[in-house]
């Protein structure tokens, strides 16, 4: 379990953290969404005790992590996978880690199995592939086999075989208990590794809701109708429940009648209708209305920065 | 809190993340010598500092070759009242003066190759104890220089008082009175520079600066002779590396400071510098 209360975090005049307040809970995946610069990595480092906040607090399990007797068997985290000394041995990198919170010499052996790095354990670090050195990364997250896993944007960067084994793996992790943070900027990878969605933009809460729920909000369908009456039929599908805004030329877009029921609409009036298409709004486009006003360099950037 | 081992999901059994080797064999937990072990690790495993290590080695004992040459012909070509003053003690530990700039970078690079590699982050939250990962580092730094600082200072000796003496010069053995204090006191002197290296690269953190600014504030007595009167007695008698130096060779001047206020005056100057160093890494985000 982790708690952030009033979690807040200055740079200078830059708010990078703004009053972020959320549980992450056992036994489930965790999505941490937002845009690039959203204050995803700040969060975390400040979980982890690396950057002190400016207000607020972040808990596992009721203490700061500085407070953890030996916080790498509580708390497991990836946050760069390229973090490592190149010269420096997979095992011997491992090693030096395990070493410090007092963890058994057979554990590195285990993890390096587990990752699938044992053939390499001799390699020098600065030698492996980006895939490798996530793998990597996770077996140091999970050499104390630690009950709160943080990953950050763990799939950045690999091929897909690879992202089949960290979601599989994120997956299997919750399964057995533990708590999983993963962030990521992408809502296609969270929605199938995720059952939980914490979503910030420029440091605020966005929402902090199940996936399934999420899906559900965020699953409506529109109606795209080309006419030429378009006033006349307006006026009848909002008389019939619908909500019509006006699109490009002779279309509408309504909300909240199915294609069929506005198809029998028309007809009942004497509307020619020359196209009607029914629309899904993606779970992608669902997540970018959500945070599109905290996109940090969009396309369209306003003068007064 | 219980481990969840062997649960089996309706595919078959799970990727056993789970085991018992983590606990180790006593229950250890993560403790100041834990981080030691893991710090010493960490210096074993990458080559620089070793490489530098061992070129301070090659450093002494060339020097120690070369001011035992240099100053057993200049003894040779002076006057008998220049040669009643010699002393051989002079030419023993000169090359230690030198070979501090290298011992001095090796403390550095401890904490700035993590900096360079990007592993702070991963250290710090390994041990999230600040004051245990700079102590970590000191103490590693300082068991490794109370090893090899003494027998730097040994090598300085015995190659030095070896080329005096194959030259007709005056020379000391081993065994001569003050002799084995002066070892010891070179490798202490030693000791006390590789600390002052870990502070610099904890309070800079970029090896180059670290380097270059540990560098230029020890060999500052050197310029001495440049500055007006006063200050150049000042900067000899009481700079830290200057006064430190009293640990190991004869009173260059009058003025010089007695051996143990030299090597309090150096050791408080490292302390200060060391705790400085914690200060800063504390408050700082990593």
């Amino acid at each position: 379990m982790i708690e952030l209360r009033q979690l807040t975090k200055h740079y200078g005049r830059t708010t990078a953290v703004d009053g972020l307040s959320f549980d992450v809970r056992p036994g489930m995946v965790t999505g941490f969404l937002g845009p690039n610069g959203a204050g995803k990595t700040t969060t975390m480092r400040m979980i982890l005790g690396l950057d002190a906040p400016t207000n607020g607090t972040a808990t596992i399990r009721g203490r700061r992590y500085a407070d953890l007797p030996a916080p790498m068997r509580e708390v497991g985290a990836l946050l760069d996978a390229r973090a490592v000394h190149p010269g420096r041995s997979v095992l011997n990198h491992l090693k030096s880690l395990a070493q410090s919170n007092g963890i058994a010499r057979n554990r590195i052996e285990e993890v390096l199995g587990l990752v699938g790095l044992a053939q390499i354990a001799d390699r020098p670090a600065g030698r492996l592939s980006l895939g490798m050195s996530q793998r990597l990364g996770i077996a140091a997250a999970l050499l104390g086999d630690p009950e709160v896993l943080l990953f950050d944007e763990p799939v950045n960067g690999l091929d897909p075989e690879g992202v089949v084994w960290i979601r599989t793996l994120m997956r299997d992790l919750a399964a057995e208990g533990r708590t999983v943070l993963v962030s990521s900027h992408l809502m296609s990878e969270m929605a199938l590794t995720a059952d939980h969605l914490v979503v910030i933009g420029r440091g605020r809460l966005l929402a902090d809701v199940e996936l399934a729920e999420f899906i559900r909000s965020s699953s409506r369908e529109s109606v795209l109708v080309r006419t030429p009456d378009a006033e006349e039929l307006a006026c009848r599908l909002r008389d019939a429940g619908a909500a019509v805004r006006p699109g490009a030329d002779d279309t509408l877009v309504a909300e909240g009648l199915e294609s069929a029921v506005i198809g029998k609409v028309a007809l009942a009036h004497g509307v020619v209708l020359h196209e009607l298409t029914p629309h899904r709004i993606s779970l992608e486009e669902a997540y970018m209305e959500l945070t599109r006003d905290s996109v940090e360099f969009g396309a369209v950037e306003g003068s007064g920065r | 809190m219980t481990a969840l081992t062997g649960s089996t999901g309706p595919t078959g059994p799970t990727r056993a993340t789970r085991t018992t080797g983590v606990t180790g064999p006593t229950g250890v937990t993560a403790s100041f010598a834990t981080a030691l072990l893991s710090e010493w690790t960490k210096f074993r495993t990458i080559r620089v500092t070793g490489y530098v290590l061992a070129g301070a080695f090659v450093v002494t004992f060339c020097y120690a070759y070369l001011f035992g040459t240099a100053n057993g012909r200049a003894y040779l070509g002076s006057s008998p009242a220049e040669q009643a003053s010699f002393d051989p003690r002079e030419t023993a530990f000169r090359a230690l003066a030198l070979v501090q700039l290298l011992v001095s970078a090796v403390g550095v690079l401890t904490v700035t190759s993590e900096y360079a590699a990007g592993t702070m982050p991963a250290s710090v939250t390994a041990v999230p104890r600040r004051g245990r990962l700079v102590a970590g580092k000191a103490a590693v730094i300082t068991l490794i220089m109370l090893v090899c600082g003494p027998l730097m200072a040994l090598g300085s000796f015995l190659i030095s008082q070896t080329l005096l003496a194959a030259q007709g010069a005056p020379s000391l053995p081993l065994t001569a009175p003050g002799v084995p204090g002066s070892i010891m006191g070179g490798g202490l002197y030693l000791t006390l520079i590789g600390l002052y290296g870990v502070a610099m690269g904890f309070l800079l953190r970029r090896t180059a600066g670290a380097v270059t600014l540990g560098s230029f504030l020890l060999l500052l007595p050197a310029s001495a002779p440049l500055f007006p009167d006063r200050l150049a007695e000042w900067v000899v008698t009481y700079w830290p590396s200057s006064a430190g130096m009293s640990m190991f060779a004869p009173a260059l001047s009058s003025g010089s400071l007695p051996s143990h206020l030299g090597s309090a005056l150096l050791g408080a100057a490292v302390l200060a510098l060391l705790a400085g160093a914690f200060a800063v890494f504390r408050s700082r985000d990593v």
